[in-house]
């Protein structure tokens, strides 16, 4: 099986999605990666992440309903596929093996001072 | 937030596609964003989707192999066209010429139906291959054009002669844009057509590295068609 090996604003949006589950759309994902990780997600690195990992069949998205909130435009809803969550969890799992025994790791602290 | 502010941030969503217009502008409305804010959000994604675009070979090869040569080329060709018609319609030179009005009027619908498919086949080949930028190739053929109309000396021709491949070329554009590939044997009948044409026209003395730049485009499309007849059919 070939690996897909994820950058990290695809790990944060794939993480976002899934979270939001029957509700992950470009906004709330957005809202959500701004929230958790207190940086400004522009819509261009957004929705071209979207694509690109659509396109590697990491997600589906499809045009959702609208809401009065919205002025009445459609959504773009987004769905985490099982490919989409194997990579996300080969991610994860690879970036908690490289970080065993690094210093900011809980209970290892004061080592590289 | 002013309604003249929004009405920018429209006029920019206008350059993303229709149902990625929708979606940005419902999430701006949706999170409540300044109008300016909008509008570099709106504006950043279009300049990446065309930095997307720019990462394939096509609008490469439509702009700078097809739009900017071939504007002109059929510029010239244009400006010839318009000589030979002048030629044919003035006694004094066919008297000088030995030139009978039947052999004028046919070498003159020779070279209007040349000009008409190299126009046309340009111009439908850049719609099919690059019809998501096609407001570079747009802008790559119109610089030749309005850099020759201003330096055109011809005293006894309009200048918007030069302009005469101008509207086969944008026919071709739009049936390009609209049906994106043609039919095996039309585009056989079209290319051989046209080759003939090209070889009746210009004979012997024919300027061949010109020629082949404008008929590419007619044989591009044989080959296009023959492909795409290949893995339609069943196997």
């Amino acid at each position: 099986m070939i690996l897909i090996m994820l950058g990290e604003f695809e790990y944060l949006l794939i993480t976002a999605a899934a979270g939001l589950g029957e509700e992950a759309y470009g906004a709330a994902i957005r809202e959500e990666i701004e929230a958790t990780t207190g940086r400004k997600c522009s819509i261009g690195a957004l929705y071209t992440t979207i694509d690109r990992l659509e396109t590697k069949g990491l997600l589906r998205t499809w045009m959702g309903g609208a809401t009065p909130q919205r002025g009445g435009r459609a959504k773009r809803m987004v769905r985490v596929t099982p490919k989409g969550v194997r990579a996300a969890k080969d991610f994860y799992d690879a970036v908690t093996r490289v970080s065993r025994g690094a210093s900011w790791v809980a209970n290892r602290t004061g080592s590289a001072s | 937030m002013t309604r003249a502010n929004w009405s920018l941030v429209d006029v920019a969503a206008q350059l993303l596609e229709c149902d990625e217009r929708e979606t940005v502008l419902g999430d701006l409305l949706e999170a409540g964003e300044s109008a300016w804010q909008g509008l570099l959000d709106v504006l950043g994604l279009v300049i990446r989707r065309q930095a997307t675009l720019w990462k394939s070979w096509r609008p490469w090869l439509s702009a700078f192999g097809l739009a900017l040569p071939s504007s002109f080329l059929l510029m010239g060709f244009s400006l010839s066209v318009s000589q030979t018609y002048q030629q044919f319609t003035s006694p004094r030179v066919l008297n000088a010429t030995g030139l009978t009005p039947g052999s004028g009027f046919w070498l003159l619908m020779c070279n209007v139906l040349l000009l008409s498919a190299w126009s046309w086949t340009s111009g439908f080949v850049v719609g099919v291959v690059s019809r998501r930028t096609l407001w570079v190739s747009a802008v790559f053929s119109f610089l030749p054009c309005v850099f020759f109309l201003a330096r055109f000396r011809v005293e006894s021709l309009s200048r918007f002669c030069l302009l005469l491949f101008l509207l086969p070329a944008i026919w071709g554009v739009s049936r390009g844009l609209r049906i994106a590939r043609i039919k095996l044997s039309s585009a056989i009948v079209l290319a051989v057509g046209a080759t003939g044409l090209m070889i009746l026209t210009w004979g012997g003395r024919s300027p061949w590295i010109s020629n082949s730049a404008l008929i590419w485009p007619a044989w591009y499309m044989v080959a296009t068609a023959w492909k795409l007849g290949r893995e339609a059919a069943p196997r």
